[in-house]
């Protein structure tokens, strides 16, 4: 939860790490062998985790986030047709989403047909929180999304924020774990860092 | 392809965005109504889109399976749950709180996500990873196989992390993104550490001499 990392800065203490492995070696009572040996092995690593302060949050209405960055996943049914023309859209694209940049919140996404090319997973990791994420979409590049949205059941199109954040909320399923790297960087700040460093290597080049 | 991004750095001719152009037309000709309404207005913004194609990135690979941008992979897997695995995995999430030391010990690993689908039969496992996939595993299993097992043995016909087949498993649930964007494609995790760092020093120094 958000505030739990802003509460619990104290290691946890001895005893509640304790209780924590209790419950995992109940869990793991009848685990096939090869994890029993593991959790046997592993219980260095596994007690330091157990006992570092909750990192999990949600992204507001739905969704993980780790620090600054959230997650959207996302399984949408194809309408008839739809699978075809969002493969030949995204072949013509070449990789290439200037619109994602235009965004400027967006980490990665990552488009996968599932299900003999019946639906589609996306999946993204962005700045912030759900809705105000979604309206930044809707404001800045609605066109965009409704040319690759309108290959789903039931998109209401752009032009209706709210309903579209409804739509996609509802085909969206929160990750049960999220983890990111470096979670207090937003995808702006690592630009920006990309640039602070460029400049520092040349001033390092010109005195040197 | 590794290699056109040194080559191909020249934008698109208008020839070429007037003939992608032309396809797209045909494949949104039986679009929803919202869909041809975007393609009309959205006509202009797709033309440079396209015009600005310069070969120089495009849909790379990650090796043997999985799509890769720049320095930056993904990694998609859907995966069936053993008996009592769901069960396991999630008690074992629940207390874990998010903290993967693990990854953190790999130091490839951009972001990962555990998502349980199908009332709790299947996993979706997905990351961005730094290189290429047969790399990315050996690290993995070099670095962290404990953990490895600890997390994977939950899932059908995991072989065990020591397994020699344990790649075949993996590239057998795995499945290739169509499309893969990365934000900052040219940093690798490690790159992006040490640049939080190098930013955080260059603030100190101006302070210093403000």
């Amino acid at each position: 939860m958000a505030t739990q990392t802003q509460v619990a800065t104290e290691p946890t203490n001895a005893a509640v790490v304790e209780q924590k492995l209790q419950k995992l070696r109940e869990l793991y009572a009848d685990a096939p062998e090869v994890g029993k040996a593991a959790l046997q092995n592993g219980l260095p690593m596994l007690t330091k985790e157990l006992a570092a302060p909750s990192a999990a949050q949600t992204a507001g209405r739905i969704g993980a986030r780790q620090g600054k960055v959230s997650e959207l996943t996302v399984f949408l049914p194809f309408v008839k047709g739809g699978a075809k023309r969002l493969r030949g859209f995204l072949q013509l694209l070449e990789g290439n989403f200037r619109a994602a940049d235009a965004v400027g919140t967006v980490h990665d996404m990552r488009f996968v047909f599932v299900d003999n090319d019946t639906k589609l997973l996306f999946a993204t990791a962005y700045d912030g929180d759900f809705d105000p994420y979604i309206a930044d979409f809707a404001a800045k590049i609605p066109n965009a999304m409704d040319l690759w949205l309108c290959n789903f059941e039931g998109y209401p199109g752009m032009r209706n924020p709210s309903a579209a954040a409804d739509w996609i909320a509802s085909h969206q399923i929160a990750a049960e774990a999220w983890y990111v790297n470096s979670p207090n960087l937003t995808a702006t700040e690592t630009r920006r860092l990309e640039g602070v460093g460029t400049a520092v290597d040349q001033l390092l080049d010109k005195i040197g | 392809m590794a290699t056109q991004a040194q080559m191909a750095t020249r934008p698109t001719s208008d020839a070429v965005v007037e003939q992608k152009l032309q396809k797209l037309r045909e494949l949104y000709a039986d679009a929803p109504e919202v869909g041809k309404v975007a393609l009309r207005n959205g006509m202009a913004d797709i033309a440079r889109e396209f015009a600005a194609l310069t070969g120089a990135t495009g849909v790379q690979r990650a090796g043997r399976v999985g799509a890769r941008q720049g320095k930056v992979s993904e990694l998609t897997a859907l995966l069936q749950i053993a008996k009592g695995g769901a069960k396991r995995l999630r008690g074992l999430l629940e207390l874990v709180e998010g903290n993967f030391r693990g990854a953190d010990v790999v130091g490839t690993l951009h972001d990962m996500r555990f998502v349980f689908l199908e009332n709790d039969t299947k996993l979706l496992f997905a990351t961005a990873y730094d290189g290429e996939w047969d790399a990315y595993i050996d690290d993995f299993v070099t670095k962290i196989p404990t953990s490895m097992d600890i997390f994977f043995c939950n899932l059908e016909g995991w072989p065990g992390i020591r397994h020699p087949n344990v790649k075949d498993w993996l590239v057998k649930h795995q499945i290739t993104a169509d499309a893969w964007y990365v934000a900052n494609p040219n940093l690798t995790v490690a790159e992006t550490r040490r640049l939080e760092k190098v930013g955080a020093a260059v603030e100190e120094f101006l302070d210093t001499i403000a």
